[in-house]
Parts: C-alpha cells; sequence; structure tokens
C-alpha cells in the first residue's frame, strides 16, 4: 500500500497534530494582524503578552486557586498590560519608521522578559508550574487516534475566535471603521472615525486573542520561563509576513500555514534529521519571500508598491 | 435634534481668519480669509499650488495651521483631531474622491455615519442619499472599486452626507469626470443647496465654477486675489489676467 | 573648516575607540573585559550599520556574518593536537588544518564577505518588510546548521580551546579598520549611490542607479566586517555557542544602532559605547558600586531591567538616536554671525594654552 515512504510519514496522526499546531499559530496571527492593520506596527513584544498570561496562571495556580479564577485573572493581566503598552509606547511611536517601531517592541519584549526572570528567581529556580490547566493535556482515542484534549480546545477555540472576530468585523460599526482604518486611516479620520477608539479596540481585542494563547500554550508547556512563547511568537511574525500582513485574513493563513507546515514536516523529515526541521522551514519562507514578496496568499502587486 | 437645520446664530457658518499653513520651510497660506454664509454656494478657483487644497485640509485638522483662526457657526475648530472636527457638523469630500475600493458600496455609506453628530437618524439619511443617487442604491452590494469613476464620486459625496453635516466641502468633485457626469454633479450640488447645507467648493472648471456659486474667491500663491460673482462670469479677461499675476 | 569636516567624521570615531583603549589599559584585569566588550561591540554595530544605515533596509541578518566568522575563526586556531579529541566529526580540511590567529582574522572576514555576497544576490531584490523577515531567516538557518551539524563545528557543545588574543591593542585596532572601511564605503561613489537610494529608491534608479547591485555591495562589505568582527568576538572570549551569537546579539547590537542613530557612522560607535558602558555599570552595580559618597547596590537581574527601560525610553522620546543619525562635527555658531563666529573660535583655540 504505503509506496512512497515521504507521503507513508505524513499519517492522519501528523496532520492531526499539525491542525492543532496550526490553530495556536493562526490565533497568534490574528492578534498581530489586528495591530498591525490599524498601527502599521509589527509587534514583537506580543509574546511577552502570553507569557505574562502564562505566570499569572502559574502563579494563581500555586496560590490555589480554582481554574476559572485563574483563567479570568490571566485574561485580565494580559487586557491591562497591552492597554499600558499601547498607551505609553505605541501611541508616542504612532508616527515613526516601521524600523524605529520594531526595535522599539523588541526592546519592550526584553525588558519584560527581564522583569519575568527577575520575578521568577526570586525561589532560586527559573520556570514556575501552572499546575490547574495541565489536565486538558490529557490524549483521548478518537478513531484510532490520539488526540490530545488541548488539541481539540485550541481548533474550537481558534474557530469561534476567528467566526465571531468575522461577525465583528463585518457586521458592526466600529468593525466597518476598524476595516476602513486599516487600508486608509487617514481618510477614515476625515470621516469622523475616532482614531484610539479604533486603535484601543484593536488593542483589546489582540489582548484577548494572547491571553487565550496563553491558557492554550500553557497546557501544552506547564513549566512557564520568561522566554515562554517567544519561539512561537518569532515563527508566527514570520508567518505573518509570508501570508500577506495587509491584510488580516492572509496574515492568519500565513500564520497558520507556517504552523502546518512545521507539523508536518516535522512528521516527514527522517528521525535523525528533525534537528534541522528551522533550516527546512525558514529556507521555505526565503523561498516563497523571493517569489511572492508581498505574500503568498496577497492579490499580486497592489500592496507591494506601498510597501517599497 | 434637527442636525439638518441651518445655524441660527448669527455668525457664518464656516469663517477663516488670516490662516497661514506653513510646509517646512514652504509657505502654502500666507493669511487667507474667506466666508461661507450659511446655506451659500463659495467657489474656490485658482491655478495649481494657489493653496486650495491646503485651505480644505487645514479646515479639516489634517494639516496644523500655523496662525489664523478658523469657526464653524462661531466655535473654533483649531487645534482640533480631524475626527473631532468631521463630527462637529463639516464633512468632506476629498480630492480623488478617496473611496475604500474594498469595501461595498454599501459600507462606504455607512463608514459617513461615523461622522455624524447623533446616534439615531441614519438609516433616514443613507435613505435620503438613495433618493440624490439612485445608482448607490443599485449597486450597494458591488465592491467600491468597480464603480466608474462618476459613480464613485456619488459615493463620495452621498458617504459626506449621511453625516448630516451644516457645511460640505469638497475637494474638485469634477476633476477626470466625463461632461454629462460633471453635470451630475452640480447638479447635486444645486439639490444640496436647497437642503440648506453650506457648500465649500474647491474646482479647476473656473467659469462654470464662478457662474454657479453665489460668490466665489479667486486664490494665488496663498492668498485671496479677487473675489467674483456670477456676474463676471462672462467677464474672461479679467479671470485669466487674475491667473496670470 | 569646512574641508576638514570629513576629517573629522573619521577621526572623531577612532579617537574614541582609542581612548575607550587607552582608558581600559589602565583599569583592572576584571574591568579590562568591560572596555573590551564594549570596543568589539563597535566593531560589530559599524559592520550592521554599514549595510541597514547605509541602505535603509532593515536586517535582523548581520550577526549571521558574525557567527560564521566567529566560528571559522574559532575552528581554525584551535590547536591541532587537542583538535582531533575535542571536535572528531569536523571534515577532514577543517580537523587536520590550524592557522595563526592574524590570519584567522582574514579568514574570519573573508568567509562572511562570501556568505554575506551569496545569500544577497537573491535577498537583495526584497525590501521593507519582507526583506526583515528573509535575513531574520537566515540568521535562523544559521544558527541551527552552526548548532546541529558536527562537521562544521562544535555543534550543541561550547567550541573551547581558541587562543585568546584579542588584547586592548588588537580590539582597538581591528575596530578601527572596520571604522576606516565603513568611512571610506561611505565617501566612495558606492556608498553615495546607495545612500541616494534610501533617500529615494524610485528617483536613484531613475539616473541610473542599480539598487540590487548597490545593496550587494554594502552587503557584502558589511558581511566581510562582521565576519572580522567575530574574529576578534572569538579570540576575546577563547570559548563561543552558537547561542552566543544569535537573538540576543542581534538585538543588542540592533538597539545600539537605533540608540546611536541608525543613519550616521557616528551614531553606530556612541550607540555601541554608551549602551555598552551603561551595560557594564549596571553588572559592577549589581555587585555594588560607590558613585561618589552613596553606594548603588543592585538586586541580581535588575540590570537587564535597568537595560530595557532605559533603551526604550530612548527609543520613544528620541527615535532619530542619541547623535539625531548626523555624523561628528564640532559645535559651531549659527553661520550667520560670521564675524562673531571666528572671534569664537581664535578664543576656543586660545583656551587650552
Amino acid at each position: 500500500m504505503s509506496g512512497n515512504p515521504l507521503l507513508g510519514a505524513l499519517d492522519a496522526q501528523t496532520l492531526v497534530d499539525a491542525v492543532g499546531l496550526g490553530a495556536v499559530y493562526a490565533l497568534m496571527a490574528v492578534g498581530i494582524g489586528l495591530v498591525f492593520g490599524v498601527l502599521r506596527l509589527v509587534n514583537f513584544a506580543y509574546g511577552q503578552l502570553i507569557m505574562a498570561g502564562a505566570y499569572t496562571l502559574a502563579f494563581t495556580s500555586q496560590a490555589g486557586w480554582p481554574t476559572w479564577a485563574g483563567i479570568a485573572m490571566c485574561f485580565v493581566v494580559v487586557i491591562v498590560l497591552s492597554g499600558v503598552m499601547d498607551r505609553l509606547v505605541f501611541r508616542p511611536l504612532r508616527t515613526q519608521s516601521p524600523a524605529v517601531m520594531l526595535v522599539t517592541t523588541f526592546a519592550i519584549a526584553f525588558l519584560l522578559q527581564s522583569v519575568a526572570l527577575l520575578v521568577d528567581v526570586r525561589d532560586d529556580t527559573i520556570g514556575e508550574p501552572a499546575a490547574s490547566v495541565a489536565s486538558l493535556n490529557q490524549a483521548i482515542t478518537v478513531w484510532g487516534l490520539e488526540v490530545r484534549k488541548v488539541t481539540i480546545v485550541a481548533v474550537v477555540v481558534a474557530a469561534v475566535a476567528l467566526s465571531l472576530l468575522a461577525l465583528l468585523l463585518t457586521r458592526t460599526r466600529i468593525g466597518l471603521q476598524m476595516r476602513a482604518a486599516a487600508t486608509d486611516f487617514a481618510t477614515a479620520r476625515l470621516l469622523g472615525v475616532r482614531a484610539n477608539t479604533v486603535i484601543a479596540t484593536a488593542v483589546l481585542l489582540s489582548a484577548v486573542i494572547a491571553a487565550a494563547v496563553s491558557v492554550l500554550l500553557t497546557v501544552q508547556n506547564p513549566l512557564v520561563a520568561p522566554d515562554f512563547a517567544l519561539k512561537e511568537t518569532i515563527i508566527v511574525l514570520v508567518g505573518v509576513v509570508v501570508g500577506g500582513i495587509d491584510r488580516l485574513w492572509t496574515a492568519t493563513l500565513g500564520g497558520f500555514a507556517i504552523g502546518f507546515a512545521t507539523g508536518v514536516i516535522n512528521g516527514a523529515l527522517p528521525t535523525d534529521k528533525t534537528v534541522f526541521l528551522p533550516s527546512v522551514v525558514f529556507a521555505l519562507v526565503i523561498l516563497v519571500l523571493l517569489i511572492r514578496p508581498s505574500g503568498l496568499f496577497a492579490r499580486g502587486g497592489t500592496s507591494l508598491v506601498e510597501r517599497v | 435634534m434637527m442636525s439638518e437645520a441651518p445655524a441660527q446664530t448669527s455668525a457664518p457658518a464656516l469663517a477663516v481668519d488670516g490662516l497661514v499653513v506653513r510646509y517646512g520651510g514652504v509657505t502654502a497660506l500666507r493669511g487667507l480669509d474667506l466666508e461661507l454664509g450659511a446655506g451659500e454656494i463659495v467657489g474656490l478657483i485658482g491655478p495649481n499650488g494657489a493653496g486650495k487644497s491646503t485651505t480644505l485640509h487645514a479646515i479639516m485638522g489634517a494639516v496644523p495651521a500655523h496662525a489664523g483662526e478658523i469657526r464653524l457657526a462661531g466655535k473654533s475648530l483649531r487645534g482640533r483631531a480631524p475626527e473631532a472636527i468631521a463630527r462637529s457638523g463639516i464633512a468632506l469630500v476629498p480630492e480623488g474622491r478617496r473611496i475604500f475600493a474594498e469595501l461595498t458600496v454599501d459600507e462606504n455609506l455607512r463608514l459617513g455615519l461615523s461622522g455624524r453628530r447623533t446616534r439615531d437618524g441614519g438609516e433616514e439619511a443613507v435613505e435620503r442619499v438613495h433618493e440624490m443617487f439612485p445608482i448607490l442604491r443599485d449597486f450597494r452590494r458591488r465592491h467600491a472599486g468597480t464603480l466608474s469613476g462618476g459613480q464613485q464620486q456619488q459615493l463620495a459625496i452621498g458617504r459626506a452626507l449621511v453625516a448630516a453635516p451644516d457645511v460640505l466641502l469638497l475637494d474638485e468633485p469634477s476633476l477626470g469626470l466625463a461632461p454629462k457626469i460633471v453635470d451630475v454633479v452640480f447638479d447635486a450640488l444645486g439639490e444640496i443647496r436647497r437642503r440648506g447645507i453650506s457648500v465649500l467648493l474647491v474646482e479647476q472648471r473656473a467659469q462654470r465654477t464662478v457662474a454657479f456659486a453665489d460668490r466665489t474667491y479667486l486664490l494665488a500663491n496663498g492668498e485671496v486675489r479677487l473675489t467674483l460673482t456670477p456676474a463676471d462670469a462672462g467677464d474672461t479677461d479679467a479671470m485669466v489676467h487674475a491667473y496670470l499675476s | 573648516m569646512r574641508r576638514l569636516d570629513p576629517w573629522l567624521q573619521l577621526a572623531a570615531p577612532v579617537l574614541l575607540v582609542v581612548a575607550t583603549a587607552i582608558v581600559g589599559s589602565f583599569t583592572a584585569r576584571a574591568t579590562e573585559i568591560y572596555f573590551l566588550t564594549a570596543i568589539t561591540s563597535v566593531a560589530i554595530v559599524v559592520a550592521i550599520y554599514v549595510f541597514v544605515g547605509n541602505s535603509g533596509v532593515l536586517s535582523f541578518g548581520q550577526i549571521s556574518f558574525v557567527a560564521v566568522g566567529a566560528f571559522a575563526a574559532g575552528v581554525m586556531t584551535v590547536p591541532l593536537d587537542s583538535k582531533q579529541g575535542v571536535l572528531p566529526d569536523l571534515f577532514p580540511l577543517l580537523r587536520d588544518h590550524t592557522i595563526g590567529d592574524v590570519s584567522s582574522l582574514a579568514l574570519a572576514a573573508v568567509v562572511g564577505a562570501v556568505f554575506a555576497f551569496l545569500v544577497g544576490i537573491p535577498l537583495m531584490r526584497l525590501s521593507g518588510l519582507a526583506a526583515g523577515i528573509a535575513t531574520f531567516a537566515v540568521l535562523e538557518i544559521t544558527h541551527n546548521l552552526l548548532r546541529e551539524w558536527t562537521k562544521i563545528g562544535p555543534g550543541a557543545t561550547t567550541l573551547a580551546l581558541v587562543p585568546e588574543t584579542t588584547d586592548l591593542t588588537r580590539a582597538a585596532i581591528g575596530t578601527v579598520v572596520v571604522i576606516a572601511a565603513a568611512f571610506a564605503y561611505q565617501r566612495s561613489r558606492f556608498g553615495r549611490s546607495l545612500r541616494a537610494t534610501r533617500e529615494d529608491a524610485a528617483a536613484a534608479q531613475a539616473v541610473g542607479i542599480d539598487v540590487h547591485r548597490q545593496r550587494l555591495w554594502a552587503f557584502t562589505l558589511s558581511g566581510a566586517l562582521a565576519g572580522l568582527a567575530g574574529g576578534l568576538y572569538v579570540h576575546m572570549l577563547g570559548s563561543i555557542t552558537a547561542d552566543q551569537v544569535y537573538l540576543e546579539l542581534t538585538f543588542v547590537t540592533l538597539a545600539m544602532l537605533v540608540i546611536g542613530g541608525i543613519t550616521s557612522l557616528w551614531g553606530a560607535v556612541v550607540g555601541a559605547l554608551a549602551v555598552s558602558g551603561l551595560d557594564s555599570f549596571l553588572s559592577e552595580a549589581e555587585q555594588g558600586v560607590g558613585v561618589g559618597a552613596a553606594t548603588i547596590d543592585l538586586p541580581q537581574g535588575a540590570r537587564l531591567v535597568t537595560l530595557g527601560t532605559l533603551m526604550a525610553l530612548v527609543l520613544v522620546l528620541r527615535p532619530s538616536g542619541l547623535t539625531g543619525g548626523r555624523e561628528f562635527r564640532l559645535p559651531r555658531p549659527p553661520r550667520r554671525r560670521v564675524a562673531a563666529a571666528d572671534g569664537a573660535s581664535k578664543e576656543a583655540a586660545r583656551e587650552p594654552v
């Protein structure tokens, strides 16, 4: 039956895991894409919002809070932190060049990571366990496949969150204003669209998504360290640009694609070669960028002109 | 409550006093004065670079004013953000129309509701625009980018009107349109005047604007050079002279 | 005065580096390492500046060239007798030869240049975010290969036993070479063409400048200088891991460049020295350091937090950097008052006597 060894490796198990990974990455891509849309700012510190949420889960779990309360607190912390970031950093930077904005969010990421380290090492060890959410990591068997509960939760959360977001963007006035602002902020303002409201909404939505991702990632990796979600953020940022950052849905698709591709390539590589997974994925990234610089899923030409 | 009624104060609908705008070292407007009475149509003509578009942008708060005063029904607009100005009863139909090509016609129109001063009455406003420009109702679900230039111009005007402004600013609405479509645009302006909205019209078509407007300012080099009345429309010599001076 | 300006633009950064080295030579052995690190950072940041500053294209990949330079110089100078023991998996060519440490610096520069040239041929067609991400992908691939491929290096373990030959003199000489090369480049026809594309790529293209080719030259030169800096770096440390020339170094050096002012050589040098100096001071402060009468004693880990806060503050409040992105020039009175200016400069000249 199985002739091609490469295709043989791509069994259903690999695909299920890849979809689960893709779902989390797609959520992160939406969070990054929402803020980029209205601010033209690539927020490198997005991962540290997720990290802050994960630490909240760990500390509340250690303090004996019920799981739901810990998750609620996680949302509160991420949303507040995100709002502070918008007020203190994004707002003064609105008119700066993309390079300055990106390096600044780099600096913020570095800062938040250092703060986390400072808090984390008070007990002389690095890493804080978040035991309360770990139960979601158990596997159940569905049609002969090992599926971890969190994979199902991740796919469901991603589907629900993306549908709600799509409804918000297409059916409400603030959604319409956000879409207009993402295309041409100056004209939108001349029509009476309030810049601060639109940006605050995008930042808030992005924070809610970050908090949800915190929970999903903490379930999979319950030992929270200062570099929590850093690797994922980098990969998603790459995926977002590869997909086409000018539009929310191409950015999201890019996030999903890079998660899915990573999962599939990981399954397809011979076991002794999986250490070279990053090289394969990033070589693919370069290839895509060379062929389609404005994004894999972007419509040809138009957005490239703006970007050059 | 009746936001579409003309302003009751004795102050002019829009008054600009000694407006100075600089871009870096270049002075685009040097002490511009103009006045727009309630229900008036006032034209603004002049050669390229005279400062016509800059005037509109400064009124809308999109470029900062260096000196001078801008008052809407007696209330100062200076230093306010564009969205705040748009929400205080003044709407702009920008040069090049600036419609959102990827949104539908209906969505573009509803975006104009962002500038309304009251929460309700939006549906009626959209309805009235549909009556004025039936094409916007027929094509409501189309992407605005698929409309022709003239249709896009109607959409841009409609989008400004749903905000129920007291003052409407138009930046070269006839630019790049076929003569027949230009007639449609000017007809619409007449209809807008009948609704009691004051109009400040920036145009390249000097003669037609002078004939159409209650008054027309001729701008040159960042200041008002001449004020013309419809009676001057036939006097091409005077206009050519003013343009060249 | 005017004609002196270009030479001042070279002399000021060079003098600053030499002065740092001289001050460093008078300090205790334990403190000297801070000065060494600062000077080597200048070399790396100037190498990045040659491409990023002149082209205006953001690159996250320049540390790849530092990495290959460091590993080339390191692997080729590990003494032969221990090499076969600690690095048994190397390609025979690498395993069975060793070169002197000065030639290893030249090798590092050549390897950096060749790598940058090859990578640059396809990548220099990109700009904006696509260029940023593609160069970042180069960094990821370089790191992944250096970390996992034991035929070219130590893999996930530490490359040790590299001769520690970068002292203050060598660091200063190497860094001055890097600065001089960067200066010569930006004064050359190539440098001026590339800076024109930075201001307005379309206009530059219209007057016949080949944007792709100009960017490629700068990228290659930047690769060579980064490789050289990597060689200095590995000979300073005596050992290196792939993780040391990866994300954190990329971030810190880019931050140095932006903080100093991205568009000038002077900015690159000032940024590197200012951030290094601050970092050193904070490291000392974690141990407790006396400033005047007071003693500052920071808790462990506060160094990174303070550094991050200060960098974020500079970036938010003064995004054009400490130097405003301009080259060094003497403070000069307004041009209108020529007579007064003359008097003032005479006075200034008299003062030190």
